[in-house]
């Protein structure tokens, strides 16, 4: 009963971020005049596809020009236009939700859509793709370190550690991302600036994936380098707490070898701390790569911000990347918050 | 309590090393900052740093001078002369002549990078002046860079005539034909050969191979105006010799003092630190403080409100309301401010219900104290440290989303900052052409500023509490 409450209130408070998000978006767009503007421009878009049409069968150009203000009529009662933008509110947040936002001014899919859905959509893997790895390696070089940290509590190595935790916090990950990009792209020249794959990309798909894999070494060092930090001294001084717990000391008394003691007795019952810990990271990973994207001109959502920015201003092409990061970001929350109840027994028998 | 608590926070600060390494930084930053207030004209963003006809004589994209020092070929400095007085002043009997020059030494491996010359306030009252302008070289030959007939009176214009007033005159000295014409009379090579490296050409002489080898020496720089009338006059006269390395940091692709540049964003930066985690320090403990306090369903809607705003993704939604709501500074800072009040909210109401059952609260209350006296004397004093660490610690995050943001293209345009003299970087390729001088620097003071910050927070560890680290929801 205790886990279903518990992912129960999670699960709203998340669904209630992600519409609070979604009212926030729309009610901005909404006060700012965006929406009508995007209604307007959809309309226009609608009357140019069926003038066509209609000048076969209706000769007369005055007769013409009625059958379309009449047809504009239509769509403009149609889409709510009519109406203050608050009343429509409710439609524009299922809108979002459906990433049903119309055309992009400039910006173009690679197949060359101009549909907002199909732009933005081709992004989401790419993006999770750059996302998840460096999450897991954070995650596994972190955990490493931290618990072996954790038995050399105290030592220079140790305090050298923590203060790169400290200091780590004040880094621009992008900025790292730039210097990265000076020394081993510009100066050394062994890796590439940017990019997902070669041009030309070479063939076969093992080879392909090894291109992949050589264009994503420095992105995700990157965002190694700027979250792991603060993640090995969480894993570290949570581990230095328990280590000094009763039942560590029988463990050892017992006689049980070191590194079983640090798995099953230090680090099992870490577990759900840390990943609290990881959830806390998980923020700024989510921040960190849609700058980091931008600098290493990773195809994914958050180069597509940079894109949507410069140039001629793609709104809702903003806005359905909006959508789609808080999303992304309420359902880790849940497979996160899902882990934690898996790992902590207490929450379970509570 | 004998001591204020101010100073005994202070005192202890003092006491450990990062907290001791904060101060000292903080105290540099801060003097910098108003040396850097009072002596930038309030325009700065608009007036200078976005008005590239200000940096029109600095050289594009050149690394600070000092690098030469690292080279073994030395390139040429920047020199910008400005002459308010003629040399020789007399009647030629026709006409008044004046001449404006100044030597200077070249002794670099590269010519320079571009000749300019401006000319400002011009005034004549019969008939326009005619300007020449020189370049007399070590070695005796006088090349002709350019000659200028200021523009005749127009209808209606009265006496004096001025020109040049608002606008200088500035021309580069370009290959033309009278230019090349002299020089090919000084090199003996045609001038086909000169036109490509005029500046070569300028400041060279020529080789058996067929290029220029640099004549190094005394040159003069000479600017020649015939006037008609002894009243006309010229105001000042300014000689350029484009450089290939500039100042302390460089400039960048407008030939921006990037010196300037960073100087300005650090009060801009210690402004979006303070500012903001004041006020969110101050929204925070006041909802936490009523949520605490007052409990019933004003603290359960706060806690509710605290746990979803939490929860949001703070980057995507700022990327967003800034966008359209455009890119100014207090609404970046109103949009961080209104993201970061959660985590503190929360921890003072955790404090204020556990200092509400305690002994002191129930005596105050026992003495008749009201809710007010009991919130700021009995409950706050003991939250304090805690919320000034929070204080310290939301500094560095504010910083960076801005920094983050103007990265993005979203900085406000009439505030230079560090994240857009880096955002101007990227966008122009320095990252790729290897300009380190341009966006090494700004990402380090944004690291070197938010340091600051991350050492005071460390030092006051022992004062608050071990667990407070780590408790940030967003870190870009």
């Amino acid at each position: 009963m205790q886990v279903v409450k518990r992912l129960l209130v999670k699960g709203l408070t998340m669904l209630a971020v992600l519409l609070i998000v979604q009212f926030l978006v729309v009610i901005t767009l909404g006060a700012t005049g965006y929406s009508d503007r995007m209604l307007e421009a959809v309309i226009s878009e609608e009357l140019r596809a069926i003038r066509p049409s209609l000048a076969e069968t209706i000769r007369d150009p005055e007769r013409l020009e009625e059958a379309l203000t009449a047809r504009r009529d239509e769509l403009v009662a149609l889409y709510g236009l009519d109406r203050a933008w608050h009343t429509r509110l409710p439609g524009m947040v299922f809108r979002v939700f459906t990433l049903d936002l119309g055309e992009a001014h400039t910006l173009r899919s690679s197949s060359g859509s101009n549909r907002v859905a199909d732009i933005v959509g081709e992004r989401i893997p790419k993006s999770m793709l750059l996302l998840t790895t460096s999450m897991i390696v954070t995650a596994a070089i972190g955990l490493a370190i931290g618990a072996r940290l954790s038995s050399r509590a105290g030592t220079v190595l140790d305090r050298v550690v923590s203060s790169f935790s400290a200091v780590s916090y004040a880094l621009p990950t992008w900025w790292v991302g730039i210097l990265l990009i000076l020394f081993f792209s510009f100066r050394l020249g062994i890796l590439p600036s940017g990019g997902m794959y070669s041009a030309p990309p070479p063939d076969g798909s093992f080879l392909r994936f090894l291109d992949l894999l050589y264009h994503a070494l420095l992105p995700v060092f990157t965002l190694v380098l700027a979250g792991i930090g603060p993640y090995i001294y969480v894993v570290r001084t949570i581990s230095v707490n328990i280590a000094q717990a009763d039942h560590v000391t029988v463990a050892r008394a017992k006689g049980l070898s070191d590194s079983l003691v640090s798995r099953r007795h230090i680090l099992r019952v870490a577990a759900p701390p840390i990943v609290t810990g990881l959830v806390m990271g998980f923020a700024g990973t989510l921040g960190g790569s849609i700058l980091v994207e931008t600098v290493f001109n990773w195809q994914g959502m958050g180069r597509l911000y940079y894109e949507a920015i410069a140039g001629t201003p793609d709104e809702m092409v903003i806005v359905a990347l909006t959508f789609v990061y808080t999303l992304i970001y309420v359902v880790a929350r849940m497979i996160l918050e899902v882990l934690y109840v898996l790992l902590d027994p207490r929450v379970r028998y509570g | 309590m004998a001591e204020r608590p101010s100073r005994r926070i202070v005192k202890e600060l003092w006491q450990s090393g990062p907290g001791k390494a904060g101060l000292i930084l903080l105290a540099l930053l801060a003097v910098t900052s108003l040396v850097v207030i009072v002596s930038y004209p309030r325009n700065f963003g608009t007036g200078y740093w976005a008005n590239p006809g200000y940096w029109a004589d600095n050289p594009k994209s050149a690394p600070p001078a000092w690098t030469n020092a690292l080279t073994r070929e030395k390139r040429p400095r920047h020199l910008v002369i400005d002459i308010d007085e003629p040399a020789v002043s007399e009647s030629t009997g026709r006409a008044f002549r004046r001449v404006y020059s100044e030597k200077s030494v070249f002794d670099a491996d590269f010519p320079p990078t571009f000749v300019s010359f401006s000319v400002s306030n011009l005034q004549y009252s019969r008939r326009p002046p005619v300007l020449t302008v020189f370049l007399i070289r070590p070695d005796g030959g006088e090349v002709t860079l350019a000659r200028r007939v200021a523009s005749g009176p127009r209808q209606g214009e009265e006496v004096p005539y001025v020109r040049y007033a608002d606008e200088p005159l500035r021309e580069s000295v370009g290959a033309d034909d009278r230019v090349l014409d002299s020089l090919s009379r000084i090199h003996g090579v045609d001038r086909q050969s000169m036109s490509a490296s005029l500046e070569a050409a300028l400041f060279g002489i020529s080789t058996d191979e067929g290029g220029f080898g640099m004549l190094r020496g005394e040159y003069t720089l000479q600017l020649e105006a015939l006037f008609q009338d002894e009243d006309d006059s010229l105001g000042s006269v300014r000689f350029v010799l484009g450089g290939s390395v500039y100042g302390v940091m460089g400039t960048d692709a407008l030939g921006r003092d990037l010196a300037l540049g960073l100087l300005y964003g650090l009060p801009v930066a210690l402004l979006i630190g303070v500012a903001t985690s004041t006020v969110s320090t101050l929204l925070g403990m006041f909802l936490g403080m009523t949520s605490g306090y007052s409990g019933g369903w004003i603290d359960l809607s706060i806690q509710r409100a605290a746990d979803i705003v939490a929860n949001i993704p703070v980057l995507p939604l700022l990327i967003f309301l800034v966008f359209i709501g455009g890119s100014k500074l207090w609404l970046i800072l109103l949009v961080l401010v209104a993201f970061s009040w959660p985590g503190l909210t929360i921890m003072v109401r955790t404090m204020v219900l556990q200092l509400k059952t305690g002994l002191e609260v129930e005596s105050a209350k026992a003495l008749g104290a009201s809710s007010f006296r009991i919130v700021f004397r009995h409950i706050l004093p003991h939250a304090a440290s805690y919320v000034l660490a929070q204080l310290v610690f939301f500094a560095p995050s504010a910083i960076l989303a801005e920094a983050g943001l103007s990265f993005l293209g979203l900085g406000d345009p009439s505030i230079p900052t560090w994240g857009q003299i880096l955002e101007y970087g990227f966008r122009t390729g320095a990252v790729f052409l290897g300009y380190w001088w341009w966006v090494v620097p700004p990402g380090l003071f944004i690291v070197l500023t938010a340091v600051t910050f991350m050492f005071l927070a460390l030092g006051l560890e022992p004062v608050v509490d071990p667990r407070l680290r780590g408790r940030r929801s967003w870190h870009f």
